[in-house]
């Protein structure tokens, strides 16, 4: 046991719960993550993005017995779409629209709160949300919705540094949880609906000085700027609204880009429009562009690329490669070399009616007619996509991908529209999904290298929520009828639930507290920790 | 841009709710941002509350007055914000577009102000056959009494106009709202039920079946589940005479709030 913070006053079970790591998170620490059991150090509990834990207290065997440990509330009328961090026996959450709390993960007893002063009138097109914490030595960063990033003092709460992204007010703002990838801080920009310029900064972690900006949509003379009609690429959106993946040896982040605007009508903005809808591999240390790979170029459905990039090594046509697989909002799990960005395969992997396959380059061949049109168009998926931001989990023991599939069509509409800044951009209307009749949703394993599906849990509804894999070999999920469950990660069947009572729409996370391995995720406006009976714990 | 004002801010400031009012009443009234605010609500509301607000899945907007709210500020954060377990959306628009739609949206009251005009039909008649011939208490509640397979009518004269009293009574399938659709279901041992819809998640399903007890049923163990695109009250079309009819609107043209009434 540990002391880890002398100025605290922490309840008695705090101090036992300190297990494990240093009190300062050091890159060491990042790097391992994955390794480092009793903590959470990143929004994917681990560079990777595998949302992948190596505790197994829980297991198959158990996991029917998990009760409710303790339970975190507070007047959220936000989507509460947080995963938390947790360090030392301490959790670190986010509570919309601007607070961060330190919590005893052990227990959920408060230790301090920072709350940020917003201005009225932020702008957000789909609530004022926030999605996590970074964490590094003792510091903790977060992106703001008034576009900042900002540092605190761990061990108070205290505001350290904070660094202006650019003008809120012209449509900009910060959602996702930053990346921390040696002395930097990394956080791109959120805005893809108000005609943003998308971009993502580096930050020195120390003093909040900026480091590097990349464009997501490239300026005259470089590279990429040709994919852009006219004037289009100085609102062409590509907003940054999930955190990328980092490979340490190749030293390349992979981000996901958002879709372009405005979105539902492309006219205005002829071309490929890089890198909107694609990952970008950026070089840490200075954010220059490795490679790039656009899943939907010309996008007119708002299939933003923003979903998780999940690392992993495995063999390919009898070759160990590094390989990066995301299961894309257009209804496509991709499969891409992720040193060099070559596309190696895209499977279907929920219904789509859009693109008649891929091509061997890995561009869509599409179907005509089903760009979205002023009587509008059924197209599948629905504009959330065959699934969005909620994390995938790859499990290596498994071997199998997860990912909450979303099911279903929707109407497209293109309307005109005219960019003023600060308002919405988005050539059409927003309630482009009258008919819900076909909706359903599934949790699904998937192979990863061929693309062939495994399993399926079907949901009666598409979730918001995200999964999270366990060396236990269990999956956890959230559902949009208020449920958390726990599912064999080898057959998908249904192992343990309980009603929420609240949508869930976050990802969980697992960690150890006071020893005992725990699993915690947000729903409504609370945030839930579940654990074995006392004594059951091996 | 950086500003470095380390150590500078105090904790717990407290925290302006984004996104909120800056009015309490509605600061528009010119004639472009009435139009403004019909364009914006035929793009944004009109599928689900229909084009003049007395039609779609949504509630009806053409009444005089509203369930969840109806000051300027009420109405204001409804549109904004949803209607949480609803199907009612937050629709995150901009303040002064949110203003405007409502501009347009509250004429839709002084259409259902003329709306409901007890015509020349007798309201003591109507109640009869409401009460009896028509059996429409048997699924109606009427301030104390009736069933409550159906909605409320104790407020129907403030809630509908003649012509969607006329439409609910010749085509009630025509427009159904998601909390009264109709459920119909088969058991293992062979029972079938159907009733209205309360709720379903994965698991189960929830209705209130003819004889209004509140059923759960877990669908894994149904021989069969349906959700018709049929309403659980009669078509009277045919069922009763133009006269009846007649009779019958005035009588529920009558059901109004009493402090309503009395204010006017
Ligand atoms: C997806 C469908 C949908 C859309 C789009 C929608 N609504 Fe609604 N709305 C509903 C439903 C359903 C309700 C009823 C909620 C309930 O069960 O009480 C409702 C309720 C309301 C109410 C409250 C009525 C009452 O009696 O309290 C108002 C006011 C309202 N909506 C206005 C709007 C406006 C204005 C828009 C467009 C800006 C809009 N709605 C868009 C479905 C919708
Ligand atoms: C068997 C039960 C049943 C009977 C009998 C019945 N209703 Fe209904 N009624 C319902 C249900 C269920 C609904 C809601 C579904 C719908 O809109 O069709 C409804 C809807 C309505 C509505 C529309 C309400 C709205 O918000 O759209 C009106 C008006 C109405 N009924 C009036 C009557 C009258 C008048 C009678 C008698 C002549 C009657 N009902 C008989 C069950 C019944």
């Amino acid at each position: 046991m540990r002391i880890t913070a002398p100025q605290w006053t922490l309840p008695a079970a705090m101090l036992c719960a300190a297990a494990s790591g240093l009190p300062e998170v050091t890159n060491s620490d990042l790097l391992n993550d994955e390794v480092i059991a009793s903590d959470w150090l990143n929004y994917h509990g681990g560079y990777s993005g595998q949302r992948h834990s190596l505790l197994d207290q829980i297991d198959r065997g158990n996991a029917s017995s998990m009760r409710l440990e303790w339970v975190f509330q507070e007047k959220i009328s936000e989507k509460f779409e947080t995963t938390p961090l947790v360090h030392d026996g301490v959790m670190y959450i986010t509570v919309p629209p601007g607070d961060v709390y330190a919590l005893d993960a052990a227990t959920g007893a408060r230790l301090w709160r920072y709350s940020r002063r917003l201005p009225p009138k932020l702008i957000a097109c789909c609530g004022l949300v926030n999605r996590g914490l970074a964490i590094a030595g003792d510091r903790l960063f977060m992106a703001t919705l008034d576009a900042y990033t900002i540092a605190l003092d761990r061990k108070t709460g205290r505001l350290l540094w904070e660094t202006e992204l650019i003008d809120y007010s012209l449509g900009y703002s910060g959602t996702h949880a930053p990346l921390v990838v040696k002395d930097m801080v990394m956080v791109g920009t959120a805005g893809g609906e108000y005609g943003i310029r998308g971009f993502i900064d580096a930050f020195d972690i120390e003093t909040g000085e900026r480091r590097w900006r990349f464009y997501t949509v490239p300026g005259p003379g470089e590279f990429g700027h040709d994919t852009w009609a006219g004037d289009s690429w100085k609102t062409g959106g590509a907003s940054v609204w999930i955190t990328p993946s980092y490979d340490p040896k190749l030293d390349m982040v992979y981000w996901g880009i958002g879709n372009p605007g405005p979105d539902w009508n492309g006219d205005v903005r002829l071309g490929d429009n890089l890198y909107s809808d694609s990952v970008v591999a950026l070089e840490a240390d200075t954010g220059k562009r490795k490679w790039h790979f656009q899943f939907t170029p010309h996008d007119v459905h708002d299939w933003d690329a923003t979903q998780v990039m999940v690392l992993l090594d495995s063999e390919y046509r009898g070759e160990v490669r590094r390989l990066l697989v995301t299961a894309n909002r257009n209804g496509f799990l991709y499969l891409l070399d992720r040193a060099t960005g070559e596309f190696l395969k895209a499977t279907q992997f929920v219904k789509q009616t859009w693109a008649v396959g891929i091509s061997e380059e890995g561009r869509p061949i599409r179907r005509p007619g089903m760009e979205p049109s002023a009587e509008g168009v059924e197209v599948f998926p629905a504009v959330a996509g065959g699934t969005n931001w909620m994390s995938p989990a790859y499990n290596p023991d498994t071997g199998l991908l997860y990912v909450s599939c979303r099911e279903g069509s929707a109407m497209y509409y293109k309307g005109e529209t005219e960019y003023r800044p600060g308002t919405r951009y988005w050539g059409s209307m927003f309630i482009n999904e009258p008919t819900m009749h076909n909706w359903f949703g599934a949790v699904r394993a998937f192979d990863p290298v061929s693309g062939e599906r495994i399993w399926e849990h079907r949901l009666f509804q598409p979730a918001w929520a995200g999964l999270l894999s366990t060396a236990g070999k269990l999956v956890f999920a959230g559902t949009s009828d208020g449920f958390f469950k726990a599912l064999d990660a080898e057959s998908g069947n249904e192992l343990w639930r309980i009603n929420l009572g609240a949508r869930v729409q976050a990802s969980p996370m697992t960690y150890l507290g006071g020893g005992r391995q725990m699993v915690a995720v947000a729903s409504g406006g609370a945030l839930f920790v579940f654990g074995l009976p006392q004594g059951r714990a091996n | 841009m950086q500003s470095m004002r380390c150590f500078a801010l105090l904790l717990a400031l407290p925290v302006l709710l984004a996104g909120a009012r800056t009015h309490e009443s509605n600061p528009m009234n010119s004639a472009e941002d009435f139009q403004e605010g019909k364009r914006l609500y035929r793009i944004h509301c009109g599928n689900c509350h229909g084009m003049q607000g007395d039609t779609g899945r949504g509630a009806r907007l053409a009444r005089k007055s509203y369930v969840h709210g109806n000051t300027d500020a009420e109405l204001f954060d409804i549109v904004e914000g949803g209607i949480p377990g609803t199907d009612m959306p937050g629709l995150w628009l901009e303040e002064d577009d949110v203003w405007r739609i409502l501009l347009f949206v509250r004429t839709f009251a002084e259409t259902a102000s003329k709306g409901c005009d007890p015509g020349n039909g007798e309201a003591a008649a109507g109640k009869q056959i409401f009460d009896t011939k028509g059996s429409c208490l048997a699924c109606h509640t009427v301030g104390n009494t009736g069933g409550r397979l159906g909605p409320d009518m104790s407020f129907a004269g403030e809630l509908y106009t003649n012509d969607q009293l006329r439409r609910a009574l010749l085509e009630p399938a025509r427009d159904v709202a998601n909390r009264y659709r109709t459920v119909r279901v088969v058991t293992a041992d062979g029972e079938r039920v159907d009733g209205a819809w309360m709720n379903e998640n994965s698991y189960r399903i929830y209705l209130m079946d003819r004889s209004e007890n509140i059923r759960s049923f877990r669908k894994a163990d149904l021989v069969s589940f349906e959700m018709p695109s049929e309403s659980l009250m009669p078509a009277y079309k045919g069922l009763l005479s133009a006269g009846e009819l007649e009779d019958l609107l005035a009588y529920l043209c009558t059901l109004r709030s009493p402090a309503k009434e009395a204010a006017q």
